[in-house]
């Protein structure tokens, strides 16, 4: 299976494989083209030139069998949030063709474990960000896809929600499934994934496993390097 | 150190004009559209100028006094009610952005307030009034326009205080989920101040029975509606102990006006969406059973039924969509009433023609609600694009359950109508050509909305839009409604060749629907091709920068 990208926007010509299987981290700080390289792949931004496959399905020539094998999670954008938590899972369901009775079993089952059940009725405008970050999650779970996009999944949550988010995910490669997500924070990168990519500036800086791009340094000692950040020394902002 | 002292009007101003030259900024059709707008302003302003100018030349003070009494009144009443009902208000600097700022309230107010009269608006009301200042100037001599000088500039801080006043606390009610169903009401009794106002032009033309006026243009010069701008006419007919006073109930309306504007505009700042934690009691209910509404059980458990649920709920949870829907509501029911009768008044009797015109402006009035549809959804339209959902089907239930609420609100209208006019007989005539526009507005509007689609900024106000977007959006509005028009004038055509004939008046509503429901299938099935093609870059143009 191979997924590739190539384009340029604010993303100046990437080509990037995401093994099968795989946990993969993508890395980068600010700015970087993360969530246009991520929109572009998933079909939401169409790419100046080049293309994305999922699974050996091109998502811009044959967008219904691609898209139909992911699941994404976008951020900083919003859900139907005048909806409440079960009648976005039941609209997301239907919407991908899924049986009525299979997404009630499933949004019943998805609310339980993401502990989303007791909000009933309120709706999701209401509810709190790590909340709207969870019941998104549940909406990209719930047909079950075979890759999942997830743009930033644990920023706004807090550490009990974000520790079960790991495990579900955790669980979902073991059972054959691939995970893509972006994130800044590198103690999740390091503790979960199985590759990594690091981008700046719009294009691949590092990729590999973990171990290869990590060497025997700390993840974080390698991005400060390859990104090219500057340590404080101290001096600035003595007034505060 | 904190910083102390507070920020000088001018910042906001400043400000301002900063945000609209970045907006612009590199970009040639918001350019295009500001200096189109900024013309079309112009032209009205400087007919504006002429017409209240007029008695000036003519040496006429009755005249003076009925322009300034009648025309200030219509120009507030207008700034009122514009924005709530076709502009939207400008929203370049949204309260909330100030929420974090240590500025006290008076401050923000006044500098908002400062901000608001930059514009296009406040440049033509300004211009227009100027014509006052001119009359008062040939009537009077100098001092005469010195007072209205004043008096022309009091009046618009009037009206712009009362536009923004107005609005805000329309969007805190309509946000609120107690009160919602009170600002609907209030909704349509300010519409319905557009119906004495048409009979009061209509009776005018007709009679140009002048004298009989004069006697209310004096009252309504001592109202805040006029009192800024009758100001100069007094001087000029030797009252110029009325000035101090006048000024007086200007300042106090104002003053009132921007109190109470400070008050709602602190529940925006806080964002006072939330309903708390109602509801919150789960229900036994399954997730499917949850979405679809229970007044509509006909519709599949399937991909399109969820689509229609989704949009139906939708029509009614989002302030914005309901602000829209409510006004439809209002307009639509008030508008043909009062053109009926009053046509009816000046002719002796209404006639199926112009019955059947007024029903094809409604129509596609109401079927131009759907322009910028999927701006109300802004980015979660992404979900859509991400599930891969036809175009035709989403046009289709987006046309369903928008029909849920529009098709009995115009059953009603039509019902009503052949009421106030005591002929039952028309109701078919009317049906049809109320079909028949709807479905011929529907199809152009499915064309606009997505070709013209632009994203709304993202505030709790519903009647918000974004600098140089209010001009967009009164455009493409403009351009939707013509272009129904045209699609639905055929059946005007038959209606006005077949007169009274009893045939056509049982045949013309099957026809009207049929034609109708043809021409938004053709426009689901053309428009929803193009959407296919162009889902992603859809998404870009309603999904809002920040």
């Amino acid at each position: 299976m191979v997924k590739r990208f190539d384009a340029k926007v604010a993303v100046a010509g990437i080509d990037l494989d995401v093994p099968a299987g795989s946990f993969f981290g993508l890395l980068g700080p600010n700015g970087a083209g993360k969530t246009t390289t991520l929109s572009m792949a998933v079909g939401l931004l169409r790419p100046d030139a080049g293309t994305a496959w999922v699974l050996g399905h091109d998502v811009w020539s044959d967008p219904v069998r691609a898209k139909a094998l992911l699941g994404v999670l976008p951020d900083g954008v919003r859900l139907f949030d005048r909806l409440s938590g079960p009648e976005l899972l039941a609209y997301h369901g239907l919407l991908r063709g899924m049986d009525p009775a299979v997404v009630d079993q499933r949004a019943r089952e998805l609310l339980d474990v993401l502990a989303l059940a007791d909000a009933g009725r309120t709706l999701v405008v209401d509810y709190s960000a790590g909340m709207k970050k969870k019941i998104g999650l549940a909406c990209a779970l719930l047909h079950a896809p075979r890759l999942l996009v997830l743009d930033e999944p644990f920023e706004a949550v807090d550490p009990v929600s974000g520790a079960l988010i790991r495990d579900i995910l955790h669980r979902y490669v073991a059972g054959g499934g691939t995970v893509i997500f972006s994130s800044h924070v590198m103690e999740v990168v390091e503790r979960l994934c199985t590759h990594v990519a690091i981008m700046a500036q719009g294009t691949i800086k590092r990729v590999g496993t973990l171990g290869e791009v990590r060497g025997d340094r700390s993840l974080e000692d390698v991005f400060v390097e390859v990104v090219g950040g500057r340590t404080a020394t101290g001096e600035e902002l003595a007034w505060l | 150190m904190a910083v102390s002292g507070q920020p000088p009007v001018a910042l906001f101003v400043r400000l301002k004009l900063r945000v609209m030259a970045n907006n612009m900024r590199g970009k040639g059709w918001r350019i295009a559209l500001f200096l189109v707008g900024l013309a079309f302003g112009l032209w009205w302003s400087v007919a504006g100028l002429l017409l209240l100018a007029a008695p000036g030349f003519t040496d006429d003070l009755d005249a003076a006094v009925l322009a300034s009494a009648l025309g200030g009144a219509v120009l507030v009443v207008g700034w009122v009610l514009m924005p709530l009902i076709l502009f939207g208000v400008d929203e370049t600097l949204d309260p909330a952005r100030f929420a974090l700022l240590p500025l006290r309230r008076r401050t923000l107010v006044t500098g908002l307030l400062a901000a608001a009269m930059v514009g296009i608006p406040a440049l033509a009301a300004l211009v227009a009034t100027s014509g006052l200042v001119i009359a008062a100037a040939l009537l009077g001599g100098w001092g005469a326009a010195v007072t209205q000088a004043a008096g022309t500039i009091a009046g618009l801080v009037l009206c712009v205080a009362a536009s923004r006043a107005v609005t805000s606390a329309f969007a805190t009610m309509l946000r609120s989920r107690k009160v919602r169903d009170l600002a609907v009401i209030l909704l349509a009794c300010l519409a319905a101040l557009l119906g004495p106002v048409q009979i009061g032009v209509t009776a005018l033309l007709s009679k140009a029975d002048w004298d009989r006026l004069l006697g209310p243009a004096h009252v309504i010069g001592w109202t805040p509606l006029a009192a800024p701008y009758t100001m100069g006419v007094d001087v000029a007919q030797g009252r110029a102990w009325t000035v101090p006073l006048k000024l007086l109930i200007t300042a106090a309306t104002v003053a009132a006006l921007l109190w109470w504007w400070s008050r709602t505009m602190e529940s925006a700042m806080l964002g006072a969406e939330s309903a708390g934690p109602a509801k919150a009691a789960p229900t036994g209910a399954s997730a499917v059973a949850q979405l679809f509404p229970r007044r509509m059980p006909w519709l599949p458990r399937n991909r399109y039924g969820a689509l229609v649920a989704r949009e139906a709920r939708y029509w009614w949870r989002d302030a914005r969509r309901r602000a829209g829907l409510v006004t439809f509501a209002v307009v639509g029911v008030v508008m043909p009433v009062m053109i009926n009768i009053g046509s009816g008044g000046l002719s002796g009797a209404a006639s199926p023609v112009v019955v059947s015109l007024t029903m094809v402006f409604v129509g596609v009035l109401g079927a131009a609600t759907l322009a910028n549809q999927f701006g109300y959804d802004g980015s979660a339209y992404a979900a859509n694009v991400v599930a891969g959902v036809p175009g035709a089907v989403e046009l289709r239930a987006r046309l369903a359950a928008f029909s849920t609420y529009l098709g009995p609100l115009l059953l009603g209208i039509a019902a009503m109508v052949a009421a106030f006019l005591r002929e039952p007989a028309w109701i078919g005539v009317m049906l049809g050509s109320l079909g028949a526009a709807y479905g011929s507005g529907l199809a152009v509007n499915l064309f606009v909305s997505l070709h013209g689609a632009y994203a709304l900024p993202e505030t709790s106000n519903p009647f918000a839009v974004n600098t140089g977007s209010g001009v967009a959006k009164s455009l493409l509005g403009m351009l939707g409604l013509i272009g129904a028009a045209a699609v639905a004038i055929p059946i005007v055509v038959v209606t006005a060749l077949a007169g009274d004939a009893p045939v056509w008046l049982w045949l013309a509503a099957p026809a009207g629907v049929a034609y109708g429901a043809g021409a938004a299938w053709l426009g689901t099935y053309l428009v929803g091709d193009m959407l296919d093609r162009q889902m992603p870059e859809l998404l870009q143009a309603v999904t809002p920068n920040r």
